[in-house]
């Protein structure tokens, strides 16, 4: 058992340990919090060149990652919220995700960037959001959204050590509490995952709303049998793995913690309706309302797609009308843990 | 070195960026040019105080800088072209040269947004407790970004060895300075605990060099960040190869000041001595970029991941 958390902090260990050119930095990665303990002690282990805080210059520290990886260490840059990465466009877009291409093979610039989604109690407007898709639309950047502890330890041992490209990494703050039994290796850990096997109904999803699909797999009457993807790349998802998928099943659910337009539900679906297969029904996308993220709880609540909504979905699809007159998950069931969390933030 | 053998060097760039000029209207060139016209003599007196291992970032007026770094002419004129030998295989062009095996790290069309790469990679020698400096190259008006600031901090706060090497050109764009800076950038230099040193003539050859080899020699060994301002003057317009006198922005007598100075339009003698020579170079550079193949759809997808 393992949780994502401790995972996070073995992977970052095992970076120091392994990868002798390497150095985790940003803001806070050596103070009492030190990324909500993924990083705590690692300075007094790795000594304060390999290890250490920046000032708040998100752009140019960003800027800094790509001098260090051309200079031949490789950067783990850490964002405690992945809002902060909107200051470190202009690298990331501009410079970074360009240097291999505009050169013509001439440089490499692996990295690993690490941002946190702070989804939680009252996080509002700036400090909650999940930009996966901003990224995912820049050829030369690779976005992952690991969903487990497995997935980041094999995600994170794997980019460090074996892959050239520059990683960023949206890890979900409620994920870091959870605890995960499977922890196994895995092969190829920048491909998209069959999580289970299933018959009736597609769940396509990213980050924790694959622990969602679970719990609704769980929830739903037994009779009802879905097929869980986890995208896990977003910038470079398995075509085969979801077509596969949707030819046997023809319904299909597309669960993200972001944006539904112009996002992962959207890109998911333009995979679907450019092959030639005829749904039973409409694709389902969850994920946020099209509104800035609300702090005051009430709303806040609407404003997130919920284990409720998901169940909903499933009933609808399945039985394929709208009142399947279903029992769904009373609010206690929703999420203690969305509803309950209290920090550290 | 001696003033006979930087003027070479610098007029070789002026040489090669004329024959630019005079090829330009072919389309052989596929992109914009922005060039080093007016400001190739502090660029060959300062760089030729750094070693083989010491790495350069720079902007989209880089022919200088390329050249000087002894960037290769014949793979600079096919990259130019767009073809396959290119340095970057076409994919680059004149704003992004690069030269890897000489330190050249990198051009970026972006103002500013190298003073953090350079930085980064000060910080890696750094670390990896090597010998070698950086030297990040821009115009004053890349000083504008906010991240001048930032990497003077953090280039501060870590010693890192590393020289910010300001062209003072008077211009952005086509904006002058008075209209855009209400600073002094020795002042900024000071606000950060960064060494700082003006040069008031970029035409000074032998005294650019001299003096700035103590600069690199500090640099080096007491890590200590310094910044280095060199007033010069651009004598094209910003992208292209015309002059824009007429436009309003400049004065031409601006120009007339600094040709008046200018060695390699005044120092006649060393010009005919050594223009033969360099026209032949030149001559076989845009020959070999002229007999390469076109990249093709091939190479595309190439290099994205």
């Amino acid at each position: 058992m393992m949780t994502y958390r401790e995972a996070i902090k073995k992977s970052m260990d095992l970076i120091l340990k392994e990868v002798p050119d390497s150095a985790i930095y940003g803001l806070g990665v050596t103070d009492h919090i030190g990324i909500f303990d993924t990083t705590k002690d690692l300075e007094q282990k790795y000594g304060k060149d390999r290890v250490f805080e920046t000032p708040i210059s998100e752009d140019s520290m960003t800027g800094v990652a790509l001098g260090l990886s051309l200079g031949g260490i490789y950067p783990v840059h850490i964002h405690i919220r992945a809002d902060f990465l909107l200051l470190a466009m202009n690298q990331l877009i501009n410079s970074i995700a360009k240097y291999r291409y505009m050169y013509g093979g001439l440089y490499e610039a692996p990295m690993l960037i690490r941002a946190v989604i702070g989804r939680s109690w009252g996080q509002g407007a700036q400090h909650s959001q999940s930009l996966q898709s901003l990224f995912a639309h820049i050829p030369g950047l690779t976005v992952i959204m690991p969903s487990s502890a497995k997935s980041i330890l094999n995600s994170y041992e794997y980019v460090a050590k074996h892959y050239k490209n520059p990683v960023i990494s949206f890890e979900h703050r409620l994920l870091y509490d959870y605890q995960f039994e499977n922890l196994e290796k895995e092969e190829n850990p920048l491909s998209s995952k069959l999580l289970k096997e299933g018959s009736d109904i597609t769940v396509i999803a990213t980050s924790i709303m694959n622990e969602e699909a679970i719990k609704a797999s769980n929830f739903i009457d037994k009779n009802i049998s879905l097929e869980i993807i986890d995208i896990h790349n977003i910038t470079d998802m398995d075509r085969e793995l979801i077509l596969k998928s949707v030819r046997k099943t023809k319904k299909v659910i597309v669960l993200d913690t972001s944006w539904v337009s112009f996002g992962v539900c959207a890109e998911v679906s333009r995979i679907i309706l450019e092959e030639n297969i005829h749904l039973k029904m409409p694709i389902v996308n969850l994920g946020m309302e099209k509104a800035t993220c609300p702090t005051a709880k009430l709303l806040e609540n609407e404003f997130y797609t919920d284990l409720k909504d998901i169940v909903d979905s499933i009933y609808k699809l399945y039985y394929e009308k709208e009142n399947h007159n279903k029992t769904l998950p009373s609010d206690e069931e929703v999420s203690y843990l969305h509803k309950h969390f209290r920090g550290p933030f | 070195m001696s003033y006979e053998e930087l003027f070479y060097r610098a007029l070789r760039i002026r040489l090669i960026e004329e024959a630019i000029i005079e090829i330009y209207p072919s389309d052989k060139i596929q992109s914009p040019v922005h060039l080093s016209i007016g400001q190739e003599h502090h660029i060959v007196s300062f760089i030729e105080n750094l070693k083989l291992e010491d790495k350069i970032f720079t902007t989209y007026r880089n022919h200088g800088v390329y050249l000087a770094k002894d960037g290769d002419l014949k793979l600079m004129f096919a990259e130019l072209y767009g073809k396959i030998d290119g340095i970057s295989k076409g994919k680059a062009g004149s704003m992004h040269l690069t030269y890897p095996k000489t330190g050249v790290m990198g051009s970026s069309a972006i103002v500013g947004a190298i003073y953090s790469h350079a930085t980064g990679f000060a910080l890696s020698q750094k670390i990896k407790k090597e010998d070698s400096i950086t030297v990040a190259i821009t115009g004053e008006g890349a000083t504008e970004e906010g991240t001048f600031c930032e990497c003077l901090n953090f280039a501060s706060l870590k010693s890192l060895p590393i020289i910010f090497l300001i062209e003072n050109n008077g211009l952005a764009i086509n904006i002058p300075l008075y209209k855009r800076e209400n600073y002094k950038i020795k002042n900024l230099a000071e606000a950060f605990n960064l060494d700082y040193f003006h040069f008031a003539n970029g035409f000074e050859f032998e005294n650019i060099n001299r003096e700035t080899d103590k600069i690199v020699q500090s640099v080096r060994e007491n890590q200590k960040p310094t910044i280095i301002e060199i007033d010069t003057y651009r004598y094209k317009e910003h992208v292209g190869i015309g002059e824009d006198y007429d436009k309003g922005y400049r004065d031409i007598s601006e120009l007339k000041k600094w040709q008046d100075i200018d060695p390699l339009i005044q120092d006649r003698k060393l010009i005919e001595k050594f223009t033969p020579k360099i026209e032949k170079e030149i001559e076989e550079a845009m020959e070999f970029a002229e007999n390469s193949p076109f990249a093709t759809r091939e190479e595309l997808l190439k290099d994205v991941l």
